[in-house]
């Protein structure tokens, strides 16, 4: 227990009794989120607004507990999980939309509100908000903002940061700031742009204001089928030699294929090998003279069907197995682990390779979604944690996997973040100068390390209770993987 | 802190299944379909909260205390959580075995669920008691008396009765089922409370089956589908009442079970599940369950003759239409084809209205809030007709007329249809 009764008595001064939670059974749930990290909070307190955020950080630094932000925990790299324990700050009840204006295309919401709130307050204008998780429904502005979170359809519109304009946050040591700016061309150091996707390590943003942009005239789906991933992979990298930016290009592989049949049925033929979505929008006649690029593209890579939909059900539909995908290998294997890397496009049908092969000397079967236009793999390892060992293994063939997007030229994560999960990785990226030089900024916002501990850089030590993730895995159990 | 220290937990038998719990990946995408959540804000009143701590409790983390218990009874079991579950995750079937669990040696208000109980057991699911029960009830709803209480303004310190009254309509004659097998090919379930309260909307239910061609009969000896119990943790009573049920539509002969209340209707498609341990009912189960049907499916796949409303209707989801049965768009579609009849949608006419049972009897205060949503709602758009398809979110939605301050009128399904 890291919070006294002091500090106790302190947080619901700032906040009032009914907003701080500290009965063991209130804070269970805290201890987790979409992923597999643990580690149980002292307290989880729900500032109303921005001054009582600034208290309530003011208030654990000055009893030197850590803290750790937290929106809806549908976080897949350990981000708000209280890895030193402490105090959990969740936005849960800052949820306000503060004014849209529709003739600047801004929204200035607090961080709490849900993604996709912003797009159905924003559809009365004619606009929405781009980057569309896949967890939208749930997932917060705040938690999007701390990982630069992505989505199918940010291929061509860009991620979390290409929509932020700026924000007001709390830093790490208790200073509110304005970031970026209020209109679209900031000046100076761009800081909102570091604090996006800093990963709630550098403070806790309180107001954002994000661009809106119009909803297209035209959007036409694709959904073209193919013998093997080759194929598909040769047409993507067609597609976008072509000159087309899709709004969305997303590609599934054969097992994942048949989990989203067995659960969704989606009508794919049985023997596909592999799917891509292709989705083009715009002014009419542009997309119309696209989509027969796109059709010409998949057809002489070997596509076997294409199915074209123009209707916002008929879309759903095609979009409905990838939308589903993930969730339904839940009923092909009693656990997945899903892997967030990248690599350049140009590497993709290579990298695949490895990461079969990989996967096979392990004896995992592997299901694999893409955001292939931007080169973004998730493959997922099935297998049965019931299995004595299984669990070690399979981290370490999601290490190896990583370490291949890492040398084919990639990168760590696409969207999901490093977290706690992937920071013993990053020695693999950069220097301990560079590591040195993101402590240092890390710094800049006040943070010497207790502001959401132990995420992003590797942390020799002080994590001690969660000090490796196979202790933890052990205690998650069953099917604690996403 | 091992769960010896709660004696009997978990029980051998109904405790949540321990696969059924595992496939809860925590991804959190069900949180803001969750009214509880949607109000609180707190996670420990969300599905995954919920699911987690049942997790806990079966893994003997945590002993089974009274804020565990809390945070399980404030649940609504309207299963909007387990519609948007991509993993699958049978939430309804693991909060009725975490509830079954507080049978065993509850934390706290022990004689308040065996009062709960004790109702259940001996007037819900006995019809003569039941009616006997409620012969004054249909009496006050339309005597001078009531609106002299109204007016009065006595009601307001009578707590659970005042409550009551509000929800209260007007009821017009019971509708018992006294037909014999054979009499028709389509047989409807009239239910407990339904029969004696809703009898308008049974008598209009066998009118509009008519119309679209069936023979319809309601075969006597059914009672109470036994959700209720199964809601409240007694799996034991809801078995016994399950049994009961399918002997009697065994022997009526009828194909089809036609059910006209969505909670009804969502507990005898799952009767196969609930027996399953039940060599002897099991495979019946299964069979009676294929044969249930809710009452707007049932009529999309038929010709009815449309009918006429005029006014602006606004349709208010079931959740165990909804949610439990996956069905929205029959209603709607049923109730678009009316004559005269403006559909209009309202914000969250698919989130529970806080009537869950006997929910708003136990926890007044979150039903009170979400009642609180839906009158805000019907005073914006201020629609002439509201309808809905299960009688306890009928009874909500006319003290949130009566909240919203606006006049008007509350149908059935059924009774929407059935006017020409
Ligand atoms: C099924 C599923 C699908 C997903 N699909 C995608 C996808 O397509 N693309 C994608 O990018 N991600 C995806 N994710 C990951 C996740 O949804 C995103 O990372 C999301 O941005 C996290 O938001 P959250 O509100 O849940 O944040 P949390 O998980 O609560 O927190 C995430 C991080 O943000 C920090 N944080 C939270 N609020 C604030 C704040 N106000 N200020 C500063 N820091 C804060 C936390 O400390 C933590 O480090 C998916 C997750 C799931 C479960
Ligand atoms: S119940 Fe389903 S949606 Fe909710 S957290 Fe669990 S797996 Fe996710
Ligand atoms: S059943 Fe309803 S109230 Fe209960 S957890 Fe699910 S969504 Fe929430």
């Amino acid at each position: 227990m890291t919070v006294s009764a002091g500090l106790l008595q302190a947080l619901r001064d700032v906040v009032g009794k009914e907003h701080v939670l500290h009965k063991p059974e209130d804070l269970l749930v805290y201890e987790l989120d979409g992923t597999i990290d643990r580690s149980l909070p002292d307290a989880v307190v729900f500032p109303g607004n921005t001054e009582e955020v600034q208290a309530v950080v003011r208030a654990c630094n000055g009893f030197d507990v850590p803290v750790t932000p937290r929106g809806a925990g549908t976080g897949l790299s350990g981000g708000a999980v209280p890895t030193r324990q402490g105090v959990v700050l969740a936005t849960a009840r800052m949820r306000r939309i503060l004014d849209v204006d529709p003739v600047e295309r801004t929204a200035t919401v607090e961080p709490g509100v849900p993604n996709i709130q912003l797009s159905e307050i924003a559809a009365e204008h004619g606009l929405f908000y781009a980057p569309d998780p896949s967890s939208q429904k749930a997932c917060t502005i705040g938690g999007n903002v701390a990982e630069n979170a992505g989505g199918p359809h940010c291929l061509a519109l860009g991620v979390t940061t290409n929509h932020v304009i700026g924000m007001e946050v709390v830093t790490a040591s208790g200073e509110v700031e304005w970031l970026g700016s209020h209109g679209p061309d900031p000046v100076g150091y761009d800081l909102r742009g570091v604090f996006i996707g800093s990963e709630g390590t550098l403070g806790i943003a309180t107001k954002v204001v994000v661009r809106l942009v119009p909803v297209p005239d035209t959007v036409v789906t694709l959904l073209a089928i193919f013998d093997d991933v080759e194929s598909a992979s040769e047409t993507v990298s067609a597609v976008i030699g072509a000159g087309l930016v899709p709004a969305a290009l997303e590609m599934m592989d054969r097992v994942t294929l048949q989990a989203a049949e067995a659960g969704l049925r989606c009508g794919y033929p049985p023997d596909a090998g592999a799917v891509l979505l292709i989705e083009l929008d715009g002014i009419e006649e542009v997309v119309r003279g696209q989509v027969t690029q796109a059709r010409a593209a998949c057809n002489e890579h070997g596509a076997t069907e294409i199915r074209t939909a123009t209707e916002p059900a008929e879309r759903e539909l095609l979009w409905k197995g990838r939308k589903g995908a993930i969730g339904a290998l839940g009923r092909i294997a009693p656990n997945y682990y899903l892997l967030d890397g990248v690599v350049p496009r140009s590497r993709l049908v290579e990298t695949m390779g490895e990461v079969a092969r990989i996967s096979e000397g392990y004896g995992f079967p592997v299901a694999n979604v893409f955001h292939a236009g931007d080169g973004n793999l998730h493959p997922c390892l099935l297998f049965d944690e019931r299995e004595p060992g299984t669990t070690a293994r399979v981290l370490e063939a999601g290490a190896a996997i990583m370490r291949v997007c890492v040398e084919a030229g990639g990168a760590l994560t696409g969207e999901h973040g490093v977290g706690f999960e992937k920071n013993r990785f990053m020695p693999w990226l950069y220097s301990e100068t560079d590591l040195e030089n993101m402590r240092r900024v890390r710094g800049v916002f006040g943070n010497e390390g207790a502001f959401n501990p132990c995420k992003v850089l590797p942390e020799g030590t002080g994590c001690g209770e969660m000090a490796h993730q196979q202790g933890a895995l052990a205690a998650a159990g069953p099917d604690a993987y996403v | 802190m091992a769960a010896s220290e709660t004696p009997g937990w978990p029980l051998a038998e109904d405790a949540p299944d321990t696969a059924d719990l595992a496939k809860c990946v925590h991804c959190g995408l069900c949180v803001n379909a969750c009214p509880t959540y949607a109000i609180t804000g707190l996670e420990v009143e969300s599905p995954r909260g919920r699911i987690h701590l049942a997790r806990a409790v079966a893994e003997e983390r945590i002993p089974l205390t009274e804020a565990v218990q809390g945070h399980w009874e404030l649940c609504l079991q309207c299963r909007a959580c387990e519609a948007v579950c991509p993993s699958g995750v049978p939430y309804g079937r693991i909060m009725e075995r975490a509830r079954a669990q507080l049978d065993a040696a509850p934390p706290s208000k022990g004689w308040e669920r065996r009062l709960r109980r004790f109702a259940l057991r001996n007037v819900i699911a006995r019809p003569r008691v039941l009616a006997a029960l409620l012969a004054p009830v249909r009496w006050f709803a339309r005597s001078p008396l009531r609106g002299l209480l109204r007016r009065s303004g006595v009601l307001r310190f009578t707590g659970p009765l005042g409550r009551l009254e509000a929800q209260l309509g007007r009821p017009g004659r019971p509708y018992r089922p006294r037909d014999n097998a054979g009499d028709g090919d389509v047989a409807l379930f009239t239910g407990c409370v339904m029969s004696e309260l809703f009898g308008d909307a049974h008598r209009a239910s066998m009118r509009v089956l008519e119309r679209s061609g069936a023979r319809a009969f309601a075969p006597r000896g059914q009672g109470c589908c036994g959700a209720l119990s199964a809601h409240d943790g007694d799996l034991a009573q809801a078995r016994r009442l399950a049994r009961a049920n399918i002997a009697t539509f065994e022997a009526s002969g009828a194909e089809t079970i036609v059910v006209n209340s969505a909670g009804c209707g969502a507990a005898m498609k799952e009767y196969g599940e609930l027996l399953a341990g039940d060599p002897d009912s099991a495979d019946r189960a299964e069979a009676m369950a294929a044969r249930v049907i809710d009452f707007s499916e049932y009529l999309a796949g038929r010709d009815l003759p449309a009918g006429r409303l005029e006014g602006r209707i606004a349709y208010q989801d079931a959740c165990h239409l909804a949610h439990a049965q996956g069905i929205s768009a029959e209603p709607r579609a049923l109730l678009g084809a009316l004559d005269g009849c403006e559909l209009v949608e309202t914000e969250g006419a698919d989130m529970c209205c806080g009537a869950a049972g006997i929910y708003s009897l136990i926890q007044p205060a979150m039903s009170g809030e979400l009642r609180a949503r839906k009158a805000a709602q019907f005073r914006e758009h201020k629609p002439d007709v509201i309808v809905t398809a299960n009688p306890g979110c009928q009874m909500q939605y006319e003290a949130a007329v009566r909240e919203a301050g606006i006049e008007a009128r509350v149908l059935h399904l059924a009774e929407a249809l059935d006017s020409e």
